[in-house]
């Protein structure tokens, strides 16, 4: 019964690791860009929501429509930056967004201050019980939106002309221009999403998390865990990625130290990657 | 402080900086006057996280010094030394400690203090102390992990209880308070993250446990920064204990009263200082903060004639990382009265022989600091402290008790 209920709570909170993962990894796949910067937008996100709520009144699964709405059109401005390195060798890409993510957090330093802050909702501290296991309602609903915000992106990206040309510009940038695709605007348009969802994500958590300036460095490890394992630019894969890393973590605490659950998902991690480079659902690009 | 930067002029535009470095130097100049008329100012050292993890601690322990560096200075500086005031040099130790060593070397070498205050996280304040050694610099503490003055060190002066005195108060009071209330307490849960101050803290509590032949059902290190704790409270609901100790900063603190609440696992929850003794502990949680208990170095309630300056400076109650710092750079300032010299070896002296009384001391148990030679106050006793409201208010030990104690399921 333990194993279930680990199991259970382990993908639960891996649903949310896999909408922050989606973020990151369409970036990548769209633009062949490493982010090291996403988590600050996974800051925001929470930020936005925390705002919402305390002014708004608005509850953070709701605020969390808003967080990705504004951290959206942040991107579409922010993308002007990344634009310019498109071409540049991958060292310069690094540093770039490497120093977005300290001049983020520095930023929100300042204008946040370093206070944790946290909302208190209703139905934070209460759970439902299904026989002898028990379901967290905060990590429920979190699961849900984390569930229909990527059913959404599914329908984006199968159904809509956008959603179509942004695939056909991940997958052949060329070949898609020659098809009369704007690819600047395509990538700008997945510059945005991305980091609107991992945003979204960030958001969703609140009930259960609190937050402050520098919370994007308890998520990024993860994150890029999730992405790698399941191959950097799959959508699918970062999906994947996040429920085993979710999985992963609460399934080591049953036969190990808590302490070590990041060691043990390190070592699945290490173990992945020796026997599959391209990550669990990666083909050899 | 008042260095006169002279740029290199040359053109127009320059002309626009050299008003701004004349004009800055024109707002400096009266407190260079006032310094020339009186003693020159002491550099004093302040060393703490500002930013990162810790930041929130590091901003409130800052605000207890500047308070009592204001009322220093208002009321005529060091008596001793002309009337010199106090001038603070504060740095980030960021929440990294090769930072914390950095910036200590960096103010010895360049600000010239007497001393230093900091750095709040035991962690940090172990890699500072390793610089303020090596240069005879006094450091003044408020980090309780027993490893700072376990060393020998000859220039560390921690003004309250170790860790492992901590941890042992800590079930002894609860002990203490569970008996009142007609309970014997026999398993207990412990759960800290497994940073200097969780580690330390624990092993007081464990090492207590064995000496009253207490069961420790639980004991769960887990890492700082943690995103899940619900394997956590799992195995606290598997574990039939009668009472939870967890050590812990605030949001991982949170996130265990939350979840134990979710899966109505009702015990009494001892906090171990940490996140478990601020405003924002309250605010996050509202009722459910309600007879939480929590073991403290020191509480606000003990001396409201001067903690209330405080509140009304800064408008929540004087943390107690706010109210230690505050003592420390009193008993600084009356180390320095006794060595009538700016100098840090006439300070470690006077610090190290001199019993300080008086002043912001009267905040501290007993109203006395006095150091040993491994300069820990002898003095120092750690007390229990309960949610009550919006306050946090003494219940143990008796003698310094402010209200009676609850033993409840928080």
């Amino acid at each position: 019964m333990a194993f279930i209920q680990a199991v259970l709570d382990g993908l639960m909170i891996g649903g949310v690791y896999a909408v922050i993962s989606i973020g990151l990894t369409l970036v990548f796949g769209v633009m062949g860009i490493v982010n090291f910067a996403q988590a600050e937008f996974l800051m925001l996100g929470m930020f936005v929501a925390y705002f919402a709520w305390a002014y708004l009144g608005l509850d953070p699964l709701i605020g969390s429509i808003l967080s990705f709405i504004v951290i959206f059109c942040i991107g579409l401005v922010q993308r002007t930056l990344i634009q310019r390195v498109m071409k540049a060798p991958p060292v310069a890409q690094i540093f770039l967004t490497i120093g977005l993510l300290i001049v983020i957090e520095n930023l929100a330093l300042l204008a946040f201050g370093s206070s944790f802050r946290s909302v208190s909702t209703s139905y934070q501290t209460s759970s439902l019980r299904i026989g002898p296991l028990f379901v967290s309602v905060p990590y429920l609903a979190a699961f849900c939106m984390a569930v229909l915000s990527g059913f959404a992106l599914w329908l984006f990206t199968d159904r809509s002309w956008y959603g179509q040309a942004m695939r056909a510009t991940a997958q052949n940038p060329l070949a898609a221009r020659l098809m009369g695709i704007d690819v600047e605007r395509m990538q700008q348009i997945a510059f945005g999403l991305g980091v609107g969802l991992t945003a979204f994500g960030g958001a969703i958590v609140l009930p259960y998390f609190t937050v402050n300036p520098t919370v994007g460095s308890q998520f990024v490890v993860l994150m890029f865990t999730a992405v790698v394992l399941g191959g950097l630019g799959n959508v699918v894969g970062a999906v994947i990625g996040g429920l085993a890393v979710g999985v992963i973590q609460s399934l080591s605490a049953l036969l190990f130290p808590i302490q070590l659950q990041n060691l043990v998902l390190f070592l699945v991690f290490i173990g992945v990657l020796a026997l599959r480079p391209t990550g669990l659902v990666g083909s050899s690009r | 402080m008042t260095k006169a930067v002279t740029p290199h002029v040359r053109g127009v535009f320059a002309t626009r900086r050299r008003v701004l470095a004349l004009g800055a130097a024109g707002l400096a100049m009266p407190f260079v006057r006032r310094a020339s008329a009186k003693g020159a100012p002491v550099n004093v050292g302040v060393i703490l996280p500002l930013s990162g993890a810790n930041a929130q601690f590091g901003v409130n322990s800052r605000n207890g010094i500047e308070l009592v560096a204001e009322q220093i200075n208002a009321r005529g500086g060091i008596k001793a030394l002309e009337g010199a005031p106090i001038n603070l040099v504060i740095a980030d130790a960021t929440s990294t400690p090769t930072t914390a060593a950095t910036v200590g070397q960096r103010l010895i070498t360049q600000n010239n203090v007497v001393a230093i205050l900091g750095a709040y996280a035991s962690s940090l304040t172990l890699a500072l102390s390793e610089v303020t050694e090596r240069r005879d610099i006094p450091l003044m503490t408020m980090s309780f992990s027993d490893q700072i003055t376990g060393r020998g060190f000859k220039n560390i002066f921690q003004i309250i209880a170790k860790a492992s005195v901590l941890g042992a108060a800590q079930l002894d009071g609860t002990v203490a308070i569970a008996k009142s209330a007609g309970q014997t307490l026999e398993r207990i849960a412990i759960m800290y993250e497994d940073t200097a101050y969780g580690v330390s803290q624990a092993k007081g509590l464990r090492d207590a446990a064995g000496k009253l032949g207490i069961k420790v059902v639980m004991d769960e290190a887990y890492p700082l920064g943690i995103t899940d704790v619900t394997p956590l409270i799992n195995k606290l609901r598997g574990a039939n204990a009668q009472a939870v100790f967890p050590a812990s900063y605030l949001n991982d603190g949170l996130q265990i009263i939350r979840s134990m609440r979710q899966q109505s696992i009702a015990m009494p929850i001892i906090g171990g200082a940490g996140g478990y003794v601020i405003p924002d502990f309250r605010k996050a949680l509202g009722e459910y903060a309600e007879n939480v208990l929590s073991i403290a170095p020191g509480n606000y309630d003990l001396a409201p004639q001067l903690t209330d300056a405080f509140r009304k400076k800064y408008g929540y109650f004087m943390v107690h990382e706010a109210l230690e710092h505050a003592v420390c750079l009193d008993v600084l300032a009356q180390a320095l009265e006794i060595a009538k010299a700016a100098d840090p070896a006439a300070v470690r002296k006077a610090m190290s022989e001199a019993e300080f009384k008086g002043g912001w001391c009267d905040a501290m148990p007993g109203g006395v600091v006095k150091f040993d030679q491994t300069g820990l106050n002898t003095h120092a006793v750690p007390m229990m402290v309960q949610w009550r409201g919006e306050d946090l208010v003494t219940v143990w030990p008796d003698q310094l008790a402010k209200a009676k104690p609850v033993w409840s399921a928080a």
